[in-house]
C-alpha cells in the first residue's frame, strides 16, 4: 500500500508549498529598482535583518520620513477636496510617465503652499463679510427701535449721542461710516444706546448680565434677524438676534461694551437720523456685494487649484505608498563591510526561484549596473512560512481554517476536506429545502454581481458576505439536499418520491389515533417518510433518528481526523508517532465508539428491541454478565470483553512508550554530538552562526516530555467521550430549526389563512415572511455556521492539527493595504 | 427501491461526476486530484446521510400515531 500511496500525484493544497531561504546581494545602484520589481512580482518575504535597530537608526530613515511628509500633504489635499465637495475623476493615468520622487515632493510642496495661502485669505475675507452682514442686519432692524424710541423720547434732544465700537476695527475708506466711528464729545448726558447683534442662544444670559451690571437702569430691546449668518468657527449657520440697549452714564457704557465683548456680540453704530441710516445702509450693501464677488472669485480659484491636484491625486497616493513600502523594505537589508552592496534574506516558494532570478536580472540591466545581483540558496534553521496557493473557491475555506491557526509548515491542510464537510455539517443542522432555495438565490445574486462588487468598497458586513459567496453557495446546495432528505419545505412534507410506506390498518382508520398506522411496504425510497409530520410520535422517532445520525457522522469525521494524523506522521517520517500514538488512539476510539456505531447499525437492520444505553453501560460495569434480551448478535459478550480489554491496553500504550523511546533516540544522537561539530561546515559567512548552533544544544528533559505525553493522552481519552457527545449539537440544532419553522408555518400562516378576511391573510403572510427571513434565514444560518465551525476546529482538527506555523506574507504592491483611509 | 440498488446509484453518480470533472476542467495532476477528493467526499457524505435515514426506517420500533386534530 505504501508504494500505491507514493505513486499518487501530490496535491498542492494538501501541504504547504516548499519554501527556500534565499540570500540576495544587491549593488547599491540597483537596490531601489530591484526592490521595486520584486514588489511588483510579490513572491518574496523579506526577513528583517535590522530588527534590533529603532526606526531612526535605520539607513533609509530620511527617505521614509519624506514619504510620510508627502502622504500627509496628500491627505490634506484629499480633505480639502472633500470639503469643497468636488468629485475628481482621475485622468487615464496609464499614459503618464512614472514620476520621480524628488519632482513629486516639490510639486506637492508648491500646491500645498498655494492652497494654504488661499485658505487663509478666504478666511479673512469671510470674517469681514460676516461683520458687514451683521452690520446690515443691525441697520435694518435697529432703525425700527430708534423710530419707536423717538416717539416717546424722554427729552427734546435733537440728536442722541451714539457711541460706537466695533470689535475688529474695519479701517476702510473714509465715508459716513468713519465719521460715525469717532466718539462725539458728550455735552449733554442723555439717553444713549448701543446696538449690536448676538447669537440667539446667548441672548438670555446676556440680558441678565446687562441687567445686573447696570442695576436695572437700562432698556433692552431685541428682535430676531431674518437671515442666518455663518459662524466662522463651526461653519454652521446660526440664528442671530439684533438688540438695542438704552442706558445713561459713561460707566454704564464701558460696562456694557465689556459685556458685549465677553459674549462675542458685535456692536455697530446706528445713526439716529433716518437719512444717514439710509446712506449707511446703501454703503454697506455695496460693500457687501463687492465682498461677495471677491469671495466667489476666490472660491472659483480654489476649486480650480484643487481640481488640478485632484486629477492626479490617486496616482500620487499610490506612488507615495509604494515608495514608502520600498524604503521600509530597503531598511530591512544590511550594508555589507565594503558599503557597496546591500545584503538581504528572504523566503520564497521554490517554484518562484526562476521568476525572481529573471526579475533581478531585468533590474540590473535597467539600472545599468556593472555588477549583477547575487542570488543563492541558504540553509535555514527556523521553520519556513506556510503558503497555500488558493483560488476563489478554496480561498474562503482556507481563511476559515487560518482563523483557528495557520498550519505548520507542510502538515496536512484541513481546508481540503472542509470544502465539503463544512457545508455538509451546516446543512445537517439547517435541513430545509425551502430555506436552502432562498440561500441559493442569495448566493447566485452575489455571484452574478461578482465583477461589479469586487471593485467597489463594501461595508464590513457586505464584505464578509461577498467574501464567503462560494461558501454560501455550497451551503445552499447541501441544504437543499438535506432538506429533501428530512422532507421539509418550510416544514411541509411532500410526496415527491412516491407514496408513504404507512397506511391505516383497515379502511375505517378507527385506530389511527390510538395504535397508529402500519408499515406495509419497503421504506420510503429517499428521505423521511411524509406520514411522520404532524403525528404524535413524530418527535420520539425523529429524535432517536437524528441523535444516532449525529453519532455516526461524528465518529466518521473523527476517524478521518485520526487518519490524517497517520498521513502526517508518515510524511514527516516519524514512525514513533505511528506506533505509539496513532494505533492506540484508533484502537481506543473505535473499540468503544466505533462499536457503538456498529451496534446502532445492527439494531436498525435487525429491528431488535435491545436497549443500547443498557448495553453500553453494562459493558463497562459488568462485562461478563449474560445479555439476555439485549443480545443483538451471536458472540456479542466475548466481543465486548475483547474490545474492553483492547481499550484498557490502549491507554498505557499511548502514554508510556513514546517518552522512553524519545529519550533513547536522544541519547544515541547525543553520544555522537561531541564529534559532530567539526563535521558541519557553514557555507554562508554572513549568516548568524551562533543562533544556529544554540538550537541543537538544548537539553532533553524527560519529565517535561512525560508530562506533555500525559496531557496529550488524557486529553484524547476524555476528549473521545466529550467530542462524541459534542456532535449531538447536529441533532439539537436541526430539531430547533424544524420546530421553529413548524411554529411559523402552523401558528402564523395557517392561522391567518383560516380567516376569510383578506387583510388578516395579508398580515399573516407578511409576518411569516419577516419571521422566516430574519429568524430562520439570518439567525439560524449564523448559528449553524458557528456550530459547524466549532465542530471543525475542535473535534475534527484537534485530532491532527498543530497550527503553530506563520503565514507567508510576501512583499507585494498588490497587498499594500489602504491604511490611510 | 432497495438499499443496494440505491447505493450502486450513488456510486455510479460519483464515478460519472469525477469523470466529467476530469475531462472538462483538466488543469494538471494536482488540481485533478483535488477535484477528485472533493467529489468523492461529497458523494460519501451524501450517501451516508441517505443510508442512515433509510436504514433507520427499515424496521422501525414505533409507528406514526395521528394527531386528534387531523
Amino acid at each position: 500500500m505504501d508504494d500505491l500511496l507514493d505513486k499518487l500525484p501530490e496535491m498542492d493544497l494538501m501541504r504547504s508549498e516548499k519554501m527556500t531561504l534565499v540570500q540576495l546581494i544587491i549593488p547599491v545602484e540597483s537596490a531601489h529598482r530591484s526592490v521595486t520589481y520584486l514588489g511588483e512580482l510579490g513572491l518574496l518575504q523579506f526577513r528583517d535583518l535590522n530588527a534590533d535597530k529603532s526606526p531612526f537608526q535605520r539607513t533609509f530613515a530620511t527617505q521614509v520620513k519624506r514619504c510620510g511628509e508627502m502622504s500627509r500633504k496628500l491627505r490634506f489635499f484629499k480633505d480639502q477636496i472633500d470639503k469643497a465637495g468636488l468629485r475628481c475623476l482621475p485622468r487615464r493615468h496609464e499614459l503618464e510617465p512614472d514620476i520621480e520622487l524628488g519632482d513629486l515632493e516639490r510639486k506637492l510642496a508648491d500646491h500645498e503652499h498655494e492652497v494654504l495661502e488661499m485658505n487663509s485669505n478666504s478666511e479673512k475675507l469671510r470674517q469681514t463679510y460676516n461683520e458687514l452682514l451683521g452690520f446690515k442686519i443691525v441697520l435694518q432692524k435697529a432703525s425700527g427701535f430708534l423710530v419707536s424710541s423717538n416717539a416717546h423720547a424722554i427729552g427734546d434732544e435733537t440728536e442722541l449721542r451714539e457711541s460706537t465700537y466695533s470689535n475688529n476695527g474695519f479701517i476702510e475708506s473714509s465715508s459716513l461710516l468713519e465719521q460715525e466711528m469717532k466718539p462725539e464729545p458728550l455735552n449733554q448726558s442723555g439717553l444713549r444706546f448701543i446696538s449690536g447683534i448676538i447669537n440667539k442662544d446667548k441672548l438670555l444670559r446676556f440680558e441678565r448680565m446687562l441687567f445686573r451690571a447696570t442695576r436695572g437702569n437700562m432698556l433692552f430691546n431685541q428682535t430676531p434677524s431674518d437671515e442666518e449668518i455663518m459662524d466662522p468657527s463651526t461653519s454652521e449657520m446660526v440664528e442671530k438676534i439684533v438688540f438695542v440697549v438704552f442706558f445713561s452714564g459713561e460707566q454704564a457704557r464701558t460696562k456694557i461694551l465689556k459685556i458685549c465683548e465677553a459674549f462675542g456680540a458685535n456692536c455697530y453704530s446706528v445713526p439716529e437720523d433716518t437719512t444717514k441710516q439710509r446712506q449707511l445702509t446703501r454703503e454697506v450693501l455695496s460693500r457687501l456685494s463687492d465682498l461677495e464677488a471677491t469671495l466667489d472669485a476666490g472660491t472659483r480659484h480654489w476649486n480650480n487649484a484643487l481640481n488640478a491636484v485632484g486629477y492626479s491625486l490617486t496616482k500620487w497616493v499610490t506612488t507615495v505608498r509604494r515608495e514608502k513600502a520600498v524604503y521600509d523594505t530597503l531598511n530591512m537589508l544590511n550594508f555589507d563591510v565594503t558599503k557597496k552592496c546591500l545584503v538581504g534574506e528572504g523566503w520564497c516558494p521554490t517554484f518562484a526561484k526562476t521568476q525572481i532570478h529573471e526579475v533581478l536580472q531585468r533590474a540590473t540591466s535597467d539600472s545599468n549596473s556593472q555588477v549583477g545581483v547575487i542570488f543563492h540558496v541558504m540553509h535555514a534553521v527556523e521553520s519556513p512560512p506556510t503558503y497555500f496557493r488558493t483560488n476563489k473557491l478554496t480561498n474562503a475555506f482556507q481563511e476559515i481554517i487560518d482563523a483557528y491557526g495557520v498550519a505548520r509548515y507542510q502538515e496536512a491542510n484541513p481546508a481540503v476536506y472542509s470544502v465539503v464537510t463544512y457545508p455538509f455539517l451546516f446543512a445537517v443542522m439547517f435541513g430545509d429545502w425551502g430555506h436552502g432555495l432562498c440561500l441559493l438565490l442569495g448566493a447566485l445574486y452575489l455571484l452574478a454581481r461578482e465583477r461589479k462588487l469586487s471593485k467597489q468598497k463594501l461595508g464590513s458586513f457586505m464584505e464578509m458576505l461577498f467574501g464567503g459567496r462560494y461558501v454560501i453557495l455550497l451551503m445552499a446546495l447541501f441544504s437543499i439536499y438535506c432538506g429533501l432528505i428530512y422532507n421539509e419545505f418550510f416544514s411541509v412534507p411532500f410526496h415527491i418520491f412516491g407514496g408513504s410506506a404507512y397506511k391505516c390498518r383497515d379502511t375505517t382508520c378507527s385506530d389511527a389515533y390510538t395504535a397508529g398506522l402500519v408499515k406495509y411496504r419497503d421504506p420510503y425510497p429517499f428521505g423521511v417518510d411524509p406520514s411522520w409530520r404532524g403525528s404524535r410520535s413524530e418527535l420520539p422517532y425523529l429524535n432517536s433518528l437524528k441523535m444516532k445520525m449525529s453519532i455516526l457522522l461524528g465518529i466518521a469525521q473523527m476517524n478521518l481526523g485520526l487518519i490524517l494524523s497517520f498521513f502526517n506522521a508518515r510524511f514527516f517520517g516519524s514512525s514513533l508517532d505511528i506506533r505509539y500514538q496513532f494505533i492506540p488512539q484508533m484502537i481506543f476510539l473505535n473499540s468503544l465508539f466505533g462499536y457503538l456505531s456498529l451496534l446502532i447499525i445492527i439494531r436498525w437492520c435487525t429491528g431488535s428491541q435491545a436497549d443500547l444505553y443498557h448495553v453500553m453501560i453494562y459493558m463497562f460495569l459488568s462485562p461478563t454478565e449474560e445479555l439476555g434480551e439485549n443480545e443483538l448478535f451471536w458472540g456479542q459478550r466475548p466481543l465486548q470483553i475483547l474490545l474492553l480489554l483492547m481499550a484498557f491496553i490502549a491507554v498505557p500504550w499511548m502514554l508510556f512508550p513514546k517518552p522512553f523511546a524519545l529519550r533513547k533516540i536522544h541519547m544515541e544522537r547525543f553520544q555522537g554530538r561531541t564529534y559532530g561539530l567539526l563535521g558541519t561546515s557553514e557555507e554562508d559567512l554572513d549568516v548568524e552562526p551562533d543562533s544556529a548552533r544554540s538550537h541543537q544544544g538544548e537539553e532533553f528533559n524527560i519529565s517535561e516530555i512525560f508530562v506533555h505525553q500525559l496531557i496529550h493522552s488524557i486529553e484524547f481519552v476524555l476528549g473521545s467521550v466529550s467530542n462524541t457527545a459534542s456532535y449531538l449539537r447536529l441533532w439539537a440544532l436541526s430539531l430547533a430549526h424544524s420546530e421553529l419553522s413548524t411554529v411559523f408555518y402552523e401558528k402564523v400562516l395557517l392561522l391567518a389563512w383560516g380567516y376569510e378576511n383578506i387583510l388578516i391573510r395579508l398580515i399573516g403572510v407578511v409576518v411569516f415572511a419577516f419571521a422566516t427571513a430574519f429568524i430562520l434565514l439570518m439567525m439560524e444560518t449564523l448559528s449553524a455556521f458557528l456550530h459547524a465551525l466549532r465542530l471543525h476546529w475542535v473535534e475534527f482538527m484537534g485530532k491532527f492539527f498543530h497550527g503553530d506555523g506563520y503565514k507567508f506574507v510576501p512583499f507585494s504592491f498588490a497587498l499594500l493595504s489602504d491604511d490611510n483611509e | 427501491m432497495g438499499f443496494l440498488v440505491t447505493t450502486l446509484i450513488f456510486v455510479a453518480v460519483g464515478i460519472i461526476a469525477s469523470l466529467c470533472v476530469t475531462i472538462c476542467c483538466n488543469r494538471g495532476p494536482s488540481t485533478n486530484l483535488l477535484h477528485l477528493t472533493l467529489i468523492i467526499s461529497a458523494t460519501v457524505c451524501c450517501w451516508m446521510m441517505w443510508a442512515i435515514v433509510y436504514l433507520a426506517q427499515m424496521k422501525p420500533l414505533i409507528v406514526p400515531i395521528l394527531n386528534e386534530g387531523e
